[in-house]
């Protein structure tokens, strides 16, 4: 039986049931096609009506759940995993990052303020923008 | 600095927002307070997971990137200092920036064609990305207190994003090490010998 761990996708924390195994997470079929929106069927992985083929079922599936790293690859998004603690991290498709930079459209974003108020890029639509990324180091 | 800045061009509707790539909301307090002789009156927001950083490919700071009334990105994000205090790591004139902002701002001159976004655009590596997960990770098992395999993971983010400031420097905080000491000058080392890669300007 698994136990709960923590899937961060995105903007997202989420809680799935998940299995420690050597250097991965074997995540239950139905939270990750809950949270991510994939599920697996003959032809693949799909998710709405996008398949992605899958080479070697038997690395991505057990009766334990789904193999996150398998699961990152095969959907060709990056994985990070520690499996004592419980956590992976999906992070952003190299291949959509391309995309948005091609298209030239400003991704979205929320962020809090620092007395903790959420601003979107979105609040100052239909307005010239300069965003300035800095840091305290 | 950017204050003054905001400033002079607020009237025009231009809207400054500024990401701090930190993890600690009072440092940036301090730091904000420290750089300015006023409060500062445009928003400063927090990005703890680097959300910006990751979706604009955003390698170091201070970073621009100019977004039109559209949502269109008409200048991709490169290294602009507010002024010229840092100039002798930074190679950069601030004023270049800020003269096309004006222009930008006053009279709609783009500061770039297409095909010069594109060249200077950097493109997405899946290094790159992984590194950014490895970070990610690395923070969530910090604030959880897990600071060995917090460790693992961010030196296997150094690892495979070499030129990248907010994960190199961006850590030395999160390793308590002194983000203006030694360890800075040991990192622009060695980006430097290895040709400053990633500074698009």
């Amino acid at each position: 039986m698994g136990t709960d761990a923590t899937l961060v996708d995105d903007d997202r924390e989420v809680t799935v049931e998940a299995t420690p195994t050597g250097d991965t997470l074997l995540v239950a079929a139905d939270d990750l096609a809950r949270e991510t929106g994939w599920t697996l069927r003959p032809a693949g992985l799909c998710r709405a009506n996008v398949c992605v083929p899958v080479r070697d079922r038997d690395a991505l599936v057990t009766d334990e759940g789904i193999d996150v790293r398998a699961f990152g690859a095969a959907i060709g998004r990056p994985v990070a995993v520690e499996p004592d603690v419980g956590v992976a991290v999906l992070g952003a498709a190299p291949t959509e990052v391309q995309a948005r930079l091609d298209a030239r459209t400003a991704p979205p974003f929320t962020l809090p303020d620092l007395d903790g108020h959420p601003v979107s890029l979105d609040d100052f639509a239909g307005r010239k923008r300069l965003l300035i990324a800095w840091a305290s180091w | 600095m950017w204050q003054e800045l905001h400033d002079e061009l607020a009237a025009t509707g231009l809207v400054m927002l500024a990401v701090a790539l930190d993890e600690d909301a009072d440092a940036v307090r301090q730091w904000a307070q420290d750089e300015s002789p006023v409060p500062l009156t445009y928003p400063v927001l927090l990005d703890r997971d680097h959300l910006v950083a990751e979706r604009y490919g955003i390698l170091n700071i201070p970073t621009t990137v100019w977004i039109d009334e559209a949502g269109t990105i008409v200048r991709p994000p490169a290294i602009a200092p507010a002024d010229d205090r840092f100039k002798d790591f930074t190679q950069i004139e601030s004023a270049v920036h800020h003269e096309a902002l004006r222009r930008w701002v006053h009279d709609d001159v783009a500061p770039m064609t297409a095909a010069e976004i594109h060249d200077r655009q950097i493109p997405a590596d899946g290094a790159e990305q992984q590194a950014r997960a490895e970070r990610r990770l690395a923070v969530h098992l910090l604030r959880a207190g897990h600071r060995d395999a917090a460790d693992r993971h961010l030196a296997a983010a150094m690892e495979l994003a070499p030129g990248d400031w907010t994960i190199h420097r961006g850590s030395m905080p999160l390793r308590g090490e002194d983000p203006f000491g030694q360890a800075f000058f040991d990192y622009y080392q060695t980006w430097e010998a290895a040709g400053r890669p990633g500074y698009g300007a």
